[in-house]
């Protein structure tokens, strides 16, 4: 009886465990009760399956017996603390009263440790159940110990409080559980999406980095730099070495300025002036700059990279595909408060350049990050052509 | 002998002058004809001289290296010279079409000669058409879509007068002007014509002259001027357009 006991309850467990791993096992159960237990299982979410699972494999076989030993022999020691305050129920009464107890709480914790969400769900209905299950504990007990039935209404009040006092002892632990580990999967899920933001925010600056490398690794950027500086080298030409060391320049502290997250104007604006020189010797007449950084504004602090991205992108999309050319004007100025960049060209404007977002969300998302709201990014139309990208900065008192 | 005409179209200064250099070393028997600092002067340069063979630096401002190719067709040999990398230029070698990659380097530009040589010493041998490989091209690198005019802006009197494209009958270069002639009035533009033609469709608006873009739908005939020249005749309008011979395919069938 005992071996075949055993058994059903093993071969049981291990169709649970099964269904834990592989929801879509539960399909496969024979209807019934296990069915209705398996798909109860299958339809939990994947991480209170994991820990039902993991509690399934800890305590099986001997150790589950070794538990509910253990939990035994303390029930029973409490019906015979029970006996000696009430003789009331008798000695086995007691114990039996005490072990019902003690067991049904223990199942109510356990599902209430691992269903928690339900039991906050479904308050009214948990309730109601708590209430029903004590009424006809109390029926079966009355009828149990052979009270008569016209006694009943003597003992009524007696009986409410007792019932209440039953409850509030079953519900209290039940909901406290339920509540603590409800706030504790709620922290968990909170660090978890802080975790997904940081993660992004970091693939954010990696992929900025990323896209700076290609850039200047760009075989148009690279390549038609190299040729200028083999057809001025030629010659003997003295602006080659110019045109060289200009591009040294730009290579080594673009390196550089891609592992810092926030550089000075100051820097960022000696970047950019490489680039240009680059590009002015190359495009010749067709580009024309100018830059003007006043003094008080060098140490200010923004997010590496974001003034190249722009300048380039008023190379590309505004002045390479004009005809005339024109001119690029980089400047930086205090403004009602705030610091105002401005990446200005004379090209060809917004709405005959497909693609001149490209790198703008990250510029938008990166300063966002470094100043918050009171940062961005604005995009005009120039008079009478070209393209102003405005950058607006908080000016931070040292 | 006669020298082989060349038109050489490449918009960074040293890149061109660099070009221009190795072509007089590696090829001293051919004559560059035009040299273009962007698209929109490589076509009309091109229809003006008529030259054997074009280099044509994709990435330039106005008519693209592709979109001059397409336009040039059968009409002389292209030689692509780009800066865009192994990968996009796998598509070439599909074709049969030349291409250098720059920085241009000496060996392979007198490969490139070689083969050139050859096609043009076997005469018989027309150069191969490329509309459908340049096609295909255009769409696969990047930044290659053009972007079309909607709307004209004319000086008429005092007014700045605005006139929808589709509406414009045709086109006829004036020197640094354009002619624009509608169904009842006609405007001047401030755009020459060769400008003005990378932001047409091609497809709706048909160059037949190196000074003259029509609307296709307002084309009524062709007809024969005199034994070799062929003229068109337009809908809603008296005006008789002179189609020259490069374009006179348009109108064979």
């Amino acid at each position: 009886m005992w071996t075949k006991v055993s058994n059903w309850y093993r071969e049981w467990e291990d169709e649970q465990v099964a269904v834990l791993r592989a929801p879509e096992l539960a399909a496969q159960v024979k209807p019934g009760y296990r069915r209705y237990f398996a798909d109860r299982l299958a339809a939990l979410d994947a991480p209170k399956r994991q820990q039902i699972c993991e509690f399934s494999l800890k305590y099986r076989g001997a150790r589950l017996r070794g538990a509910i030993a253990w939990l035994a022999l303390v029930f029973t020691l409490c019906g015979v603390l029970l006996h000696f305050t009430s003789e009331r129920y008798g000695w086995i009464g007691s114990i039996l009263f005490a072990n019902t107890i003690g067991f049904s709480l223990t199942l109510a914790l356990i599902g209430a440790w691992f269903d928690y969400d339900r039991i906050l769900k479904q308050k009214r209905r948990m309730a109601l159940a708590v209430v029903a299950f004590s009424i006809m504990g109390l029926a079966f007990g009355m009828v149990l110990w052979g009270q008569a039935p016209d006694s009943w209404l003597v003992r009524l009040p007696n009986m409410m409080w007792g019932m209440l006092v039953g409850i509030l002892c079953v519900s209290a632990p039940v909901l406290g559980i339920s509540l603590w580990r409800h706030s504790q999967a709620k922290a968990t899920q909170a660090r978890l999406e802080q975790q997904a933001e940081q993660d992004r925010l970091a693939r954010e600056l990696s992929e900025s980095q990323l896209r700076l490398l290609r850039a200047q690794i760009e075989p148009h950027f690279l390549f038609n730099t190299l040729g200028a500086v083999q057809q001025l080298a030629q010659h003997g030409a003295p602006r080659a070495a110019e045109l060289t060391a200009n591009l040294i320049a730009f290579l080594r502290s673009s390196m550089r300025d891609m592992r810092c997250e926030q550089v000075s104007l100051a820097t960022e604006f000696a970047l950019v002036e490489s680039y240009l020189k680059v590009m002015q010797v190359r495009m010749g007449e067709r580009l024309r700059y100018t830059i003007s950084l006043p003094r008080a504004l060098e140490q200010v602090k923004l997010p590496s990279m974001i003034l190249l991205t722009l300048a380039e992108n008023a190379i590309k999309h505004g002045i390479e595909p004009s005809l005339r050319g024109g001119e690029v004007a980089l400047s930086a100025r205090l403004e009602d408060g705030a610091i105002r960049i401005s990446v200005e060209d004379s090209g060809v404007g917004m709405s005959a350049t497909p693609g001149a977002g490209t790198g703008l969300e990250n510029v938008r998302s990166r300063l966002q990050l470094a100043f918050g709201a009171a940062a961005g990014l604005a995009l005009l139309d120039g008079d009478p052509t070209g393209l102003i990208a405005d950058i607006t900065i908080p000016q931070l008192t040292p | 002998m006669t020298m082989t005409t060349i038109l050489v179209a490449e918009d960074e200064p040293l890149m061109r002058e660099r070009l221009l250099e190795m072509l007089a070393q590696s090829w001293p028997e051919a004559r560059v004809v035009q040299v273009a600092e962007n698209g929109n002067d490589a076509w009309d340069g091109f229809l003006e001289h008529e030259p054997e063979v074009a280099f044509l630096d994709i990435r330039m401002p106005g008519l693209s290296g592709l979109e001059v190719a397409q336009r040039i067709g059968k009409l002389a040999h292209v030689v692509f010279v780009t800066a865009y990398d192994q990968y996009a230029v796998d598509a070439f070698d599909a074709g049969a079409v030349d291409y250098l990659l720059k920085p241009v380097q000496a060996d392979r530009l007198e490969r490139a000669v070689g083969r050139l040589r050859e096609k043009l010493d076997a005469a018989s041998a027309p150069p191969a058409d490329l509309g459908h490989l340049l096609q295909h091209l255009k769409s696969a690198l990047p930044g290659m879509r053009p972007e079309r005019i909607k709307w004209l802006k004319a000086n008429v009197g005092r007014q700045i007068r605005l006139i929808d494209v589709e509406d414009v009958l045709f086109f006829q270069s004036d020197t640094k002007y354009t002619r624009v002639k509608l169904r009842d009035s006609e405007a001047l533009v401030r755009t020459p014509l060769k400008d003005l033609l990378s932001g047409l469709d091609p497809d709706r608006f048909w160059q037949i002259h190196r000074g003259i873009v029509v609307n296709a739908g307002a084309i009524a005939a062709a007809e024969r001027a005199d034994a070799e020249r062929l003229q068109v005749l337009l809908r809603d309008c008296e005006e008789k357009l002179p189609v020259s011979r490069t374009f006179a395919h348009l109108f064979r069938d």
